[in-house]
């Protein structure tokens, strides 16, 4: 009997060391930034799977079947909505047979229902391009939406798994008092690219010029959606005459020659930013990533 | 005299009732008229300007809010637009437009896989320029319990038909989705792509030949995803059996074979899939599917072209037995700029059930037994924003025959029908291709045909979510 409680209790003891990771919830995001929240307010309590990468265009995924694979399991869903992810996610959601994460659920969470939209088309019409009629959907580049979307996110994890309810409320306070300084901080160093006049290449990173208050001249894509043509990529250098940019600024995913041919032609720099967490390097969770971005037009401006 | 109300006047008004109706009315009356509705527009002008002051002043503050100082294009404003009528509840529509030209060297109108019968749409396609299918699809959730969706198909020959009609669940939970009405077969891989999203104008030789453009049933299907981390889907349909795989439509099920209770059909498959790293993905799939033919007799065509005289075969059951893989890759998984498709499919065909030979004449009735295969390989690269290439090559195999006491009367071809594709589209943006495609068909012995089509397919509306 000794001899068994012997063998026993570190077996106990291990399974219950080992059963909360066991037990934490599984958290599909469509976009790392998502999963780079997660891990802010829920730790070590969840486990996170994301359907793309900083190199990938989130318009232009296919529905794998790992995706439908992870969403089966899935307990909380997160995605940026205003239908950036319209191609593949209806696709996964109704393959999955996952009751808990669809639309109007609690592990439902649609980020843009709950944060201010920019850039809300006011005529919709394809022939403007791959427009979002419910406005710009890439809101993670504003790290005040972060805050937004943290609170919620904070309150459905309570709700889904409510024993965790102290260790949210308390790494929420923790990542919002954190993120309030870190803004603070970021729109002190940030202050020299206030009016700076860009030139992007897809509205993927427009939250984050409209935050810093930089101004966009010109984008890449004639139209959202729609590649840069050697037309337009002219017009842009005619352009640069009479209004002036001071760099051009592509996020991670996008093809960077049309931006060096641009830069070759204009002489201002290639400033390119992470389109999101693991975009850079330097990006490796969402305080970084801003850092990352805001270092990088900082330098830009001084070369 | 009569003193109008500004009601009557404004009800008058919204059912654009002319004035002139009031003509015996003097011009004093009128006067009276215009006085009051010009009283009633400027009320509801200043009625306008204030709700459009109030309006000003909540998007000024809430651009303050924002603190925003950035470009502000004219075609975009800082203020959610929201829908609050009834028509934000309307389903989600989108609509396909499709046409071809086709050139064919051999007549279209006389084509046959020698061997095979034909199965669902006989033709090839038609010489010169012909609408194809427009497709209009419709859907939407029904309630928290369920979603329904329908696909109308709009022939160029003025037809129309219900493609797919179905609902199916989405709060089963467990990995459990129930589907029924109306529906493509979730045999193989293609079975159940619509055709604005086929890689090449036309669908595989085997598809063709065994299974029509799609097969689809009327019936009720039950998929169960795995709670494993890799992709495990096993599925299973019973349907009514309205069409019989590897038979013409022309000869398609009477009435009578229909009437009767319980399944016609049934079907089954298991997926898996994965990524391997994050370029590449894949699924693989194998499939089931069964029908019967009951007392009534079908047409056997490929083997009247041999005997010079009519053939059925009855009391049948064919069974298709599948395999297929799906690969796709692109460099860092990013889509827009590169991306290859592989898709392959194998599929083999039983009958077993009594055939009569020469219906008319000797009317030789004996069991029979017959497989026959094919497969065919496939890919499309794209490799650059808007340009896709692709190869396809398709064979069948005429397999097995055991005549019975008809193998004297009936001698199968020994011939091995064969294709080679060739493609090219253009697509400016998801929403529209144009595609020329040429194809060396040598599905008939002793004929090659060469085949060019150029093709536009454009999707209007709704962004609809494509599966893998």
């Amino acid at each position: 009997m000794k001899r068994l409680f012997k063998w026993l209790l570190p077996i106990l003891l291990a399974t219950a060391m080992v059963s909360p990771a066991m037990a934490a919830l599984s958290i599909f995001v469509c976009e790392p930034e998502w999963g780079g929240l997660v891990n802010e307010i829920a730790g070590s309590r969840a486990t996170v799977f994301s359907a793309t990468t900083a190199m990938q265009n989130p318009h232009m995924v296919q529905a794998r079947p790992s995706l439908v694979a992870h969403a089966r399991v899935a307990d909380l869903l997160i995605y940026s909505g205003a239908e950036l992810e319209v191609g593949y996610l209806p696709v996964i959601l109704q393959q999955s047979g996952n009751d808990k994460i669809q639309v109007g659920k609690t592990g439902n969470l649609d980020a843009s229902k709950y944060v201010p939209l920019i850039e809300v088309p006011a005529i919709l019409d394809r022939s403007l391009g791959d427009v979002h009629a419910m406005g710009n959907p890439h809101i993670h580049y504003d790290p005040r939406n972060m805050i937004l979307v943290g609170e919620e996110l904070k309150k459905r994890l309570i709700e889904i798994d409510p024993s965790g309810a102290a260790e949210y409320e308390s790494r929420y306070k923790v990542f919002s008092d954190h993120m309030h300084a870190a803004i603070k901080r970021w729109e002190q160093e940030a202050a020299p690219l206030r009016g700076v006049a860009v030139i992007e290449n897809h509205k993927e990173v427009s939250y984050l010029f409209n935050w810093l208050g930089m101004t966009v001249l010109g984008s890449l894509e004639p139209k959202p959606g729609v590649e840069p043509s050697a037309a337009h990529l002219y017009e842009l250098v005619q352009n640069q005459k009479a209004h002036p940019a001071k760099m051009i600024v592509p996020a991670s995913n996008r093809d960077p020659k049309p931006s060096q041919w641009l830069s070759d032609q204009i002489k201002i720099p290639v400033v390119p930013v992470p389109l999101t967490i693991g975009g850079s390097p330097g990006a490796k969770d969402l305080f970084s990533l801003y850092d990352d971005a805001i270092r990088s037009l900082l330098a830009g401006l001084k070369s | 005299m009569f003193k109008l109300k500004p009601m009557t006047v404004a009800i008058a008004l919204a059912f654009s009732l002319p004035i002139g109706v009031q003509a015996q009315n003097t011009a004093a009356d009128i006067d009276d008229i215009r006085k009051q509705v010009q009283e009633i527009k400027d009320a509801y002008e200043n009625r306008i300007q204030g709700l459009e002051k109030r309006l000003k002043d909540a998007e000024d503050s809430a651009t303050a809010a924002q603190s925003s100082s950035s470009k502000t294009d004219a075609q975009t404003q800082n203020v959610p637009m929201r829908q609050s009528t009834q028509n934000a509840f309307n389903p989600a529509i989108s609509l396909i437009l499709d046409a071809t030209y086709g050139k064919f060297q051999q007549d279209p109108t006389k084509y046959a896989i020698t061997g095979f019968q034909p199965s669902g749409a006989t033709s090839p396609g038609d010489r010169s320029f012909s609408l194809g299918e427009s497709e209009l699809f419709i859907t939407s959730n029904a309630d928290q319990v369920f979603m329904g969706a329908l696909n109308l198909s709009l022939h160029g020959d003025d037809t129309v038909s219900v493609e797919e009609a179905y609902f199916q669940t989405i709060a089963l939970g467990h990995g459990l989705v129930v589907k029924g009405g109306r529906f493509f077969s979730g045999i193989g891989y293609q079975n159940s792509v619509h055709a604005h999203a086929w890689d090449f104008v036309d669908p595989s030789l085997v598809q063709r030949s065994f299974l029509g453009d799609n097969y689809g049933d009327d019936g009720l299907q039950l998929t169960w995803v795995a709670p494993l981390p890799v992709f495990v889907e096993v599925g299973g349909a019973l349907g009514r059996g309205r069409n019989l795989v590897g038979t013409s439509s022309a000869g398609g099920l009477t009435a009578n074979d229909l009437n009767k209770n319980g399944a016609g059909s049934g079907s089954a498959f298991l997926h898996v899939g994965d990524d391997v790293g994050v370029s590449n993905s894949y699924r693989a799939g194998i499939s089931y599917l069964q029908t019967a033919t009951g007392p009534n007799a079908f047409p056997l065509a490929d083997f009247d072209t041999v005997t010079g005289v009519t053939n059925t075969f009855s009391s049948s059951k064919v069974r298709l037995y599948g395999a297929d893989f799906v690969w796709k890759w692109s460099p860092e998984g990013n889509y827009q700029y590169q991306n290859f498709k592989f898709v392959a499919e194998w599929f083999q065909i039983h009958r077993e059930g009594d055939l009569t030979f020469d219906t008319t004449g000797a009317a030789v009735t004996g069991p029979f037994t017959q497989h026959q295969s094919g497969w065919y390989m496939q890919g499309a690269y794209q490799f650059h924003p808007y340009w896709r290439v692709g190869l396809r090559y398709d064979q069948l195999q005429k397999g097995s025959f055991d005549g019975g006491i008809n193998s004297a009367n009936i001698t199968p071809v020994d011939y091995t029908p064969q294709r080679y594709s060739a493609m090219i589209d253009w697509n400016p943006s998801e929403f529209s291709r144009i595609r020329v495609q040429y194809n060396e068909d040598k599905s008939q012995q002793n004929l090659t045909d060469h085949q060019i089509f150029l093709q536009y397919i454009f999707s209007l509306g709704t962004h609809g979510a494509h599966k893998f």
